[in-house]
């Protein structure tokens, strides 16, 4: 268990340093809209990520 | 009850025993499936401006809007099928085969995008072809988690099911880690260029690395003992659909698993982990490059709670549990949010307290902003101004007036005329429109981003706080769900009934919160208010869970079969 315990803090360490180096990655799922929306018309987001 | 053949998991009165080499083989072997499962979902979240540049931005209107309705359709329709046809097969011919299979379709449809050319290449057929995957996932995915948590229950030995299925919970951190690392650490090496233009194939060829690893590990794994069981007794299903949702008796069990466990159990999820990130850049205006450290900090430091919750549910049982997380998630929702507009924007709620905004329109013209596939348009003057304002983070409220009242925007002393986004000067209308209103809410205070958030500064420490509450209720929900519905079903059906409530809870009553929680916030003009959609059915689950679902924790999963 323990190993799993560092592994995990290592894992999770590595990859914060690398979102706060990287910066701008969205962790909302997966998306559905598969273009922008038209440019005249007001658009209620659809962020809904499915699993 | 048969006790003609051994029982694997030692039986009700079995003593305590450590976790076995196999066992642990199980669970890695199930949880690597559900690691590749969220890889590809943060992949196609991350990715969604690249792939739609690259396959759909040429496309007209409305061809774009029949992908976008299947690319929704891939989401929450096709899991659910994919829950009937491989939960069907994997109650006929065994878990482990279907366990593979689902595996193979899931990677290879992932993978295959790193081949796929695009639109300028192919045309049509490209984006055709990345939609099909899409599908073909969306199938495989439905099949891919009953299957992980019915074959890790049927391997735990009793009294321990909660502890190991939970494992399979924490692999939604490490599958977003994962594709942390592998997109930043591309789009680091290669340059934004270069990732835009080809390197963003490279996260997905990745995903063959893990589909040889989950494939080969799958492989050398038996198949589940109280299916082998069941079948040398000559006992499997012959129609596992029919017997699942036919029979009342066991159909009356999946629509209790349904709305008094998985439906609250995903709108707890999705608020905790989506909607607050969601409320953190769209409403509050943080930088999307915080929110997103905020809510992985907070997922790191909420994921041991899985297992925590997962082994609790073993001792103190599991209904108790997910139903004291939908209990305290629907209580307290409301000030943990309000909490977290004081800690991430406090000029915006000071705005707010000291400026009222308020929508002058006819009723008539007020339509329910609800776009639930992303293909739908507003266009009416009322709908522009509720949109814009909703969007901006701004609490307004709504007054009716005569017919014929053109929509106006009032921000303290100053009114604000909307337009009509069908109307032929339109374009010029908006950004008028947009540009009055901004001016409007800046002299009365509105900020248009939330200030920096330092880190380890006081704010953002309690932001995270608050943020790794929400993600312990998910624990709470989450952590013994999966061994909850396993004990519900006996094992002829077990995968087959297990699947669907829970697609249909996670898909359905999850994923559709964003949007419905939105279109309740243009409605009633409270940036709050969209709460009400996971509180109403975490407060549903609460009541029929506590009514008439059972606890689960001492059933004998041998004792249907």
């Amino acid at each position: 268990m323990w190993k799993i315990a560092v592994g995990f803090v290592l894992f999770a360490a590595l990859a914060l340093w690398m979102l706060s180096k990287g910066g701008d990655v969205d962790m909302g799922g997966e998306k559905h809209d598969v273009a922008p929306p038209a440019a005249t018309t007001e658009k209620a987001p659809e962020k809904a990520p499915g699993k | 009850m048969s006790t003609a053949t051994a029982r694997f998991d030692g039986g009700p009165n079995a003593a305590p025993r450590p976790m076995s080499a196999e066992e642990k083989k199980v669970i890695f072997a199930s949880s690597l499936g559900t690691i590749f499962e969220w890889y590809d979902f943060y992949l196609f979240g991350v990715m969604a401006a690249i792939i739609g540049a690259n396959f759909f931005t040429k496309l007209d209107p409305a061809t774009r809007n029949i992908f976008t309705l299947l690319a929704f359709a891939a989401g929450f329709a096709v899991r659910p099928l994919g829950a009937l046809v491989f939960g069907r097969l994997g109650d006929l011919v065994g878990r482990k085969y279907t366990f593979l299979i689902t595996i193979l379709i899931m990677g290879f449809s992932t993978f295959l995008v790193t081949f796929l050319p695009t639109y300028t290449s192919w045309g049509i057929a490209a984006p055709v072809i990345l939609i099909g995957l899409r599908l073909l996932q969306g199938l495989a995915l439905g099949g891919e988690y009953g299957g992980a948590a019915t074959y890790v229950a049927e391997h735990a030995p009793h009294g321990k099911r909660g502890a190991y299925t939970s494992w399979i919970q924490t692999t939604a951190t490490v599958g977003l880690m994962l594709a942390l690392m592998v997109i930043l650490a591309t789009r680091t090496a290669l340059g934004e260029k270069d990732f835009a233009d080809w390197g963003w194939r490279i996260p997905y060829a990745f995903s063959g690395v893990l589909l040889v690893i989950s494939v080969w590990i799958r492989l050398q794994l038996s198949e589940s003992p109280a299916f082998e069981k069941m079948k040398s007794e000559g006992k499997t299903s012959k129609a596992p659909l029919s017997e699942s949702f036919g029979q009342w008796k066991n159909g009356k069990i999946v629509l209790l698993a349904l709305l008094g466990l998985t439906a609250g159990q995903a709108v707890v999820w999705y608020t905790g982990q989506f909607y607050s990130l969601f409320f953190l850049t769209s409403i509050l205006k943080v930088d999307a490059s915080t929110a997103n450290i905020l809510i992985a900090v907070s997922l790191i430091l909420g994921t041991p709670f899985f297992i925590f919750f997962g082994t609790l549910s073993d001792k103190i049982g599991r209904k108790m549990i997910i139903m004291a997380g939908c209990a305290i998630a629907a209580l307290t929702f409301f000030p943990l949010f309000h909490a977290l507009t004081s800690y991430a924007n406090p000029k915006l709620q000071a705005a707010i307290e000291k400026s009222p905004v308020t929508v002058v329109s006819n009723a008539a013209d007020c339509n329910l902003l609800l776009n639930l596939t992303g293909t739908k348009v507003f266009t009416t003057a009322c709908d522009v101004s509720r949109s814009f304002l909703s969007n901006a983070g701004v609490n307004y409220d709504k007054v009716d007036g005569p017919v014929g009242t053109h929509a106006t925007v009032k921000v303290g002393d100053k009114s604000v005329v909307a337009y009509d986004a069908t109307s032929p000067t339109a374009k010029d209308d908006k950004v008028r429109f947009e540009k009055e209103v901004r001016e409007a809410l800046t002299a009365a205070g509105y900020p248009a981003k939330a200030d920096p958030i330092p880190v380890f500064s006081s704010n953002w420490i309690m932001i995270v706080v608050i943020l790794t509450i929400m993600v312990i209720y998910v624990t709470m929900v989450y952590g013994p769900i999966a061994a909850m519905l396993v004990e519900l079903f006996p094992t002829r059906i077990r995968y087959t009934s297990m699947s669907l409530p829970y697609h249909i809870g996670n898909g359905w009553f999850g994923g559709f919160l964003p949007a419905i929680a939105f279109s309740i916030v243009a409605a009633q003009g409270n940036i709050y208010s969209g709460l009400w959609y996971p509180i109403i059915i975490a407060g549903m689950t609460f009541v029929i869970g506590m009514l008439f679902v059972k606890e689960t924790k001492d059933v004998d999963i041998y004792a249907k079969d």
